[in-house]
């Protein structure tokens, strides 16, 4: 019992910071695919570019992590909110159907990690790595808790919670969450709905870029780094249902620990060939889309509130019959 | 000079047939039926694994060489061998293999129609695209039957017998002679009532429905067609390429096809043909040795393959915003009451 606790330590770590990164990466996708419609196949190179960006910037002035997330947000902030502008904004506004737009989304993301494959391949950074060193905090078990843990962990933490306030408290949180719910009564109900739009891609690509940079400092990237975690952010976000927040945060789990604590089940008392690791987060799509198309859950974007007023009122409820 | 050329001309020849096919299937499935089959590398791969499998595994039983690795050169070379030998065997292989094909895409395209009931638009997109890349992992991991990363090797070409230029060349005119006769049996297809069933689940299923027509397996029957002749389409290109890697399967191949058929023309097989064109001359001209050949020294810092792909995202962008309906748009369907009405517009006007 002991070993196999010992032995599950390593793939626990990574499931724990491999699903906060997904998670970073999956908020983004639900947000925009609740708010502009659109299955954005072009996140996977807002990833890229981000981790690319915090290459640069580390490798070239010696910064420490801060200075690299900075830019690495930065830089995807802009990105997406430049793509926004020029293609899907002009698609959408053209009556595309979702179909379209990820048509769309696709071309974008060809031409944007091509783009970057030149741009690496001019500067001899076709695979590259932040000089950011990493240090050992403790050992359990095979495993080992570095601070990059300590750095993604918060941050993605921090991430939940703020985008959580923003969402619930504040006036563009509801904003966002009308525009979610219905596009044309929002922008009746005299919201603007260009700048929610702006914002949205703003947070998204933003996340997307933050968690790039925490992957280029966790492993070697190249330009087909984010495309090659898509398939994961998709599952995780459409475990969640797709269009929801809270779903996609416990998607983005399940899938980080489905494929490293799950695989490192089936591979050491089950034989199952550890090469087959991809299979899982596939599988995840397909058995969703097939038995369970809403996800984990079936809170949405826009029914946050009313959920957590219900649930509120409940609460109260119940502390009255105990009294 | 021509010696050089003709390797160029029949690769650009077989892949424009292979291509050609793969782009109609997916127009059926997608211009005419409306299911929008991001899947297509999947059957594919099908055909080709299938075909390959087939093909080698009854070459090698033929061969009866015993000790040696199935999936090694020295292998490659035996079946080649047999292959080469054997011309009516091969030829019969080569049949049976395209049926085998296509009757498997048709039974996975069945399966798959499963699903297209059930979602719409670009989820079913990414269901399908899913399942493509569970289909290449699957067989790049399971060695016994596909040989894994190393890939199946020595598929033989099926004119292998006729000796060099002459089995490349006779070859890509089968491919094209194929893909021309499918052509014409997709346009006899989408130019008859059941194509316009097809026109009018896509433009308004509940239509259809309230007409009395069963449009989910109208719609199961578009996707049986178009997979199985994505399926005869990778056959087409195991027997061309001779060795097959699972990492020939990628997404990207969907996403070509899907451009062949938005730049062309979606729901219109002449612009489909004039997409599948473009792109494959895109695809096969801009490598530095073809340039080569030609006389153009490309000095790049960088990957020529990478402008490629930037050419095609850039171009799938523009298609979208400035020519959705692709360079030749939906013609109206040729019904002979259609016919009839132009003759006697024509009589009015001479009267």
């Amino acid at each position: 019992m002991h070993a196999m606790i010992e032995e599950l330590a390593s793939p626990l770590l990574m499931s724990i910071l491999l699903g906060s990164l997904y998670c970073m990466m999956a908020l983004g996708l639900t947000m925009t695919k609740a708010i502009t419609k659109i299955s954005n196949f072009a996140h996977a190179e807002m990833v890229t570019v981000g981790a690319y960006a915090a290459v640069v910037v580390a490798n070239t002035f010696r910064t420490g992590p801060i200075e690299a997330l900075a830019a690495a947000f930065l830089s995807t902030a802009v990105l997406a909110v430049v793509i926004d502008e020029v293609v899907f904004k002009p698609l959408f506004n053209r009556g595309a159907t979702s179909l379209h737009l990820m048509v769309g989304s696709i071309g974008v993301g060809l031409a944007v990690r091509y783009i970057l494959s030149i741009f690496a391949d001019m500067h001899n950074m076709l695979i590259a790595q932040t000089r950011i060193m990493v240090q050992l905090v403790a050992v359990i078990g095979y495993g080992t808790l570095t601070t990059l843990h300590l750095w993604v962990l918060p941050t993605s933490a921090i991430t939940v919670v703020i985008l959580h306030f923003m969402l619930t408290k504040t006036k563009l949180g509801k904003a966002m969450r009308a525009t979610a719910s219905n596009f044309e009564l929002a922008k009746v109900s005299g919201i603007k709905t260009d700048r929610v739009r702006r914002i949205t891609w703003v947070i998204a690509g933003g996340l997307a870029g933050v968690s790039g940079a925490f992957w280029s400092i966790y492993s070697p990237i190249n330009p087909e780094t984010g495309w090659l975690a898509l398939l994961w952010i998709f599952a995780s976000s459409i475990l969640g249902g797709f269009v929801s927040f809270y779903g996609t945060i416990a998607g983005a789990y399940v899938v980080g620990f489905a494929e490293n604590v799950g695989i490192t089940i089936m591979s050491r008392w089950f034989g199952i060939d550890v090469a087959y690791k991809p299979l899982i987060a596939l599988a995840i799509i397909v058995v969703v889309f097939l038995l369970r198309p809403t996800g984990l859950t079936g809170i949405t974007l826009p029914s946050i509130r009313t959920v957590t007023s219900r649930l509120v009122r409940e609460i109260r409820a119940g502390l009255k019959q105990q009294r | 000079m021509a010696l050089e050329i003709l390797p160029l001309l029949t690769s650009i020849a077989t892949f424009y047939g292979i291509y050609f096919i793969l782009s109609l299937s997916f127009n059926l499935e997608y211009g005419f039926a409306g299911q929008a089959n991001f899947g297509k590398v999947f059957f594919y791969s099908i055909g080709a694994y299938i075909a390959g499998i087939f093909t080698a595994r009854i070459l090698w039983g033929m061969a009866g060489v015993e000790g040696v690795d199935f999936f090694s050169d020295f292998a490659a070379d035996i079946r080649l061998g047999v292959a080469a030998s054997h011309p009516w065997v091969i030829t019969a292989l080569f049949i049976a293999s395209l049926l085998l094909a296509a009757l498997l895409g048709g039974v996975f395209g069945y399966l798959a129609s499963y699903p297209a009931l059930r979602l719409r638009g670009d989820f079913l997109a990414i269901f399908l695209i899913a399942v493509g890349e569970i289909g290449r992992v699957f067989v790049r991991t399971y060695e016994p039957l596909t040989g894994g990363v190393y890939g199946l090797s020595g598929v033989p070409n099926p004119m292998v017998w006729l000796g060099d230029p002459q089995a490349r060349v006779f070859y890509a005119l089968t491919v094209l002679a194929i893909a021309f006769i499918i052509h014409f049996l997709v346009g006899k297809l989408v130019n008859s009532p059941y194509g316009r069933l097809l026109k009018s689940i896509r433009d308004d299923e509940l239509v259809s429905n309230v007409l009395g027509k069963k449009t989910p397996w109208v719609k199961g029957q578009a996707l049986i067609i178009g997979s199985s002749l994505a399926a005869v389409a990778g056959a087409l290109y195991a027997f061309y390429i001779q060795t097959i890697f699972a990492d020939d399967f990628i997404s990207m191949l969907t996403f070509t096809a899907i451009t062949m058929v938005m730049l062309g023309g979606v729901a219109n097989n002449a612009g489909v043909a004039l997409g599948t064109l473009v792109l494959t001359l895109l695809d096969r001209l801009t490598r530095p040795s073809v340039l080569n050949m030609i006389g153009i020294t490309v000095r790049l810092p960088f990957d020529i393959t990478y402008l490629r792909y930037v050419v095609v995202g850039v171009l799938i962008i523009l298609i979208l915003m400035f020519k959705p309906e692709g360079l030749i748009p939906e013609k109206p369907v040729k019904t002979p009451a259609l016919e009839i009405a132009k003759t006697y517009n024509n009589f009015e006007k001479k009267t």
